[in-house]
């Protein structure tokens, strides 16, 4: 079943909270809505649970418009930052809640909640109320209460983001496991690129209320569409730099073409684009294809300020000399290649044009 | 300082129970007196003034009177508060103005004053000038000047419970506003709602002046019995104590319940849950932030 807004518009006050947005979840699919606090992330998902009204523009779930019916006769299931379990019931009260409250038989009640327990490895804690639990369990079962009546579209508010890290990753793949199993279309909403790149079949970037950009996380990784894009998802280092005849360029490091009219750009590449070559005679047999190369001198020479074991990588941070001031930027390395890399070192780096991102800068507009 | 507090508290504790338990000492005693009068303690005791009150008919059916009386008004206030306040709350904020304000005039005004007003209102409809001086009316009074006690506690029992999100699970989970109310909203504030209801109750039970003005003796509460034994060409000081001990007693055992119930309750239910929103782990917001700016890059 897919669900699709069309040209919503929501204001809260002097805040445009939606401005004309439009996306499609496909049957089946899982979208995640990405964007900083404030971005209309939530209020885009509150809005397809309707539990908000939109100014402007349509809601429909399964081919039926569904912008001005009540949250409780859309066929939505919604898991909350906050779990939101009730607390005067059990686990298997919660999750029989929403059938409960359609009138389903006693028997029928029972058996969707035995299964969802069991689907979500939560058949132990059955009987224990939500403060006898865990974070990650009380998430559980509020995922057990969203997926009990088989909703149209599952609904997930940042259902991660209260719970610490290796919960969190644990929690996420099972959210997944569950989505993929049961077939349910899906919008997640976060504020975590990496947990929106791993959960997602597409991501929805949003800012100031619109979406930037919609994409599979690879594509939205490799090719950014906007600059904000570019800032959000990846870790990237970013360079604003002047345009001369058609070009920019960071010293020797690399050199773009721009879109013609360009005054001033800023040209993103990531860190583990970026391509050490140690000065000096050569060291080791590295090819040089992912990290660190040597011999003669080519690229742009820097020291390096700061190294950071990452495991399978180690991050340097670079200080380079460029047009008579000082530019700092991020290398990853593999760690079997950084040996000899230490605080204090001279290094060349280049970054191949083709992995650079350039966007122009509007006037006013910032980094 | 601190050594100073620590020896004078106990004297203070002491003192302040004592301030408030000698009273009520005093007239346990009084009621149990054969004769109190020059010494410090009685003479000798009996239960020969209980006997007497509760053996008078007036006085036990004043009792179911206001036991009757004050527990409309309770469940009456619950009715009409619950719905109320979730509604202002989950809904329309813009009500909880009027709410406010509507439960503070009981407090700014004497309750004299309240009951010739309602005299006056009601008097003004042929309506529902017939139901002054009735037992329906009586009802509504109390009900009506109790309210504030019933509001407060509610209200600060849906704020601790934060019933806003409750309202929006229960919602999307396709629950009704009345499904909410009873499944959700009244088991997960029942502690505010029954202390609400007992003082509601107490307010009720030991008014006076409304059901004096309203309805005087032909609906005889207890406080109006108070009154007759007291005012009486012939007063009936023991059996008058008898009955204050028995109304403290009544109202003491009804708040321990309360008291005993909401420790049971909060063990159960509200370690952790809903009610208190755990910290939002800022993840996302550093790898946001993350692309390492290029200073003084060339312009």
């Amino acid at each position: 079943m897919s669900v699709r807004v069309e040209g919503v518009s929501k204001r809260f006050g002097a805040v445009q909270a939606l401005a004309d947005v439009s996306l499609e979840v496909r049957d089946a699919e899982m979208v995640a809505l990405l964007g900083p606090s404030g971005c209309g992330k939530t209020t885009l998902l509150r809005m397809i649970a309707g539990l908000e009204l939109p100014d402007a523009g349509r809601v429909v779930i399964d081919e039926a418009e569904v912008t001005r019916v009540p949250a409780r006769r859309r066929n939505t299931g919604m898991v909350f930052q906050s779990y939101a379990l009730f607390p005067n019931l059990t686990v298997r009260d919660n999750i029989g809640f929403p059938l409960e409250v359609r009138g389903r038989p006693a028997p029928d009640v029972r058996a969707r909640t035995d299964e969802l327990l069991e689907l979500l490895q939560l058949t132990a804690q059955g009987d224990r109320y939500p403060n006898q639990l865990s974070g990650g369990q009380q998430q559980r079962a509020a995922l057990g209460r969203a997926l009990a009546p088989s909703p149209a579209v599952l609904l997930l508010d940042e259902p991660l983001s209260a719970l610490d890290a290796l919960v969190r990753s644990t929690l996420r793949d099972e959210i997944r496991r569950v989505q993929q199993q049961l077939r349910i279309t899906a919008l997640y909403v976060t504020h975590d690129q990496s947990e929106a790149m791993a959960i997602a079949d597409r991501v929805a970037v949003m800012q100031h209320g619109r979406i930037e950009q919609i994409a599979a996380p690879s594509e939205l990784y490799d090719r950014p569409a906007t600059r904000f894009a570019a800032t959000f998802v990846g870790s990237r280092n970013a360079a604003e730099l002047a345009v001369v005849d058609g070009r920019v360029r960071l010293g020797s490091a690399f050199e773009v073409t721009v879109p013609a009219g360009t005054t001033r750009a800023v040209a993103f590449f990531r860190p583990e684009d970026v391509e050490l070559v140690r000065e000096g005679p050569p060291i080791g047999d590295s090819s040089g294809s992912s990290g660190v190369s040597s011999g003669p001198a080519a690229g742009q020479p820097a020291t390096i300020e700061v190294r950071l074991f990452l495991g399978a990588t180690t991050r340097f941070d670079l200080a380079t000399e460029v047009d008579g001031g000082i530019a700092r930027l991020s290398a990853d390395i593999p760690t079997r290649d950084a040996a000899g890399l230490d605080v204090g070192a001279r290094v060349r780096f280049r970054v191949a044009p083709g992995l650079v991102q350039v966007f122009p800068v509007e006037p006013g507009g910032g980094a | 300082m601190s050594a100073v507090w620590r020896l004078a508290r106990p004297l203070v504790q002491a003192g302040t129970a004592a301030y408030l338990l000698l009273p009520i000492l005093a007239i346990v005693l009084f009621s149990l007196a054969t004769r109190w009068t020059s010494s410090i303690l009685p003479s000798g005791y009996t239960l020969d003034h209980w006997t007497a009150a509760f053996g008078d008919p007036r006085l036990v059916a004043a009792f179911a009177r206001s036991i009757g009386l004050a527990l409309g008004a309770a469940v009456l206030d619950a009715v009409l508060v619950v719905p109320a306040v979730y509604w202002s709350r989950v809904r329309n904020p813009r009500i909880r103005t009027v709410l406010q304000v509507s439960a503070a005039i009981p407090f700014a005004l004497p309750y004299l004053v309240i009951a010739f007003g309602i005299l006056t209102l009601y008097g003004g409809n042929p309506i529902t000038a017939q139901l002054n001086n009735t037992l329906p009316e009586l009802l509504l009074a109390h009900t009506a000047i109790c309210f504030p006690f019933m509001y407060w506690a509610v209200d600060a029992a849906m704020s601790a419970a934060g019933i806003e999100r409750l309202a929006e699970a229960a919602e999307t989970c396709g629950a009704s506003p009345a499904q909410t109310i009873r499944r959700v909203i009244v088991p997960n504030i029942l502690p505010g709602l029954v202390s609400g209801g007992i003082l509601v109750f107490a307010t009720s039970f030991g008014e006076f002046a409304v059901v004096q003005v309203l309805i005087g003796g032909s609906f005889e509460t207890v406080p109006l019995w108070q009154a007759d034994a007291l005012y009486s060409t012939n007063p009936r000081f023991d059996e008058l104590a008898a009955s204050a001990v028995a109304t403290f007693g009544l109202l003491f055992v009804l708040s321990a319940i309360v008291v005993a119930a909401d420790r049971r309750w909060a063990a159960r239910f509200r370690r952790g849950g809903v009610t208190a929103a755990p910290p939002i782990v800022e993840t996302g917001a550093a790898i946001a932030e993350s692309p390492t700016q290029i200073a003084d890059s060339p312009t």
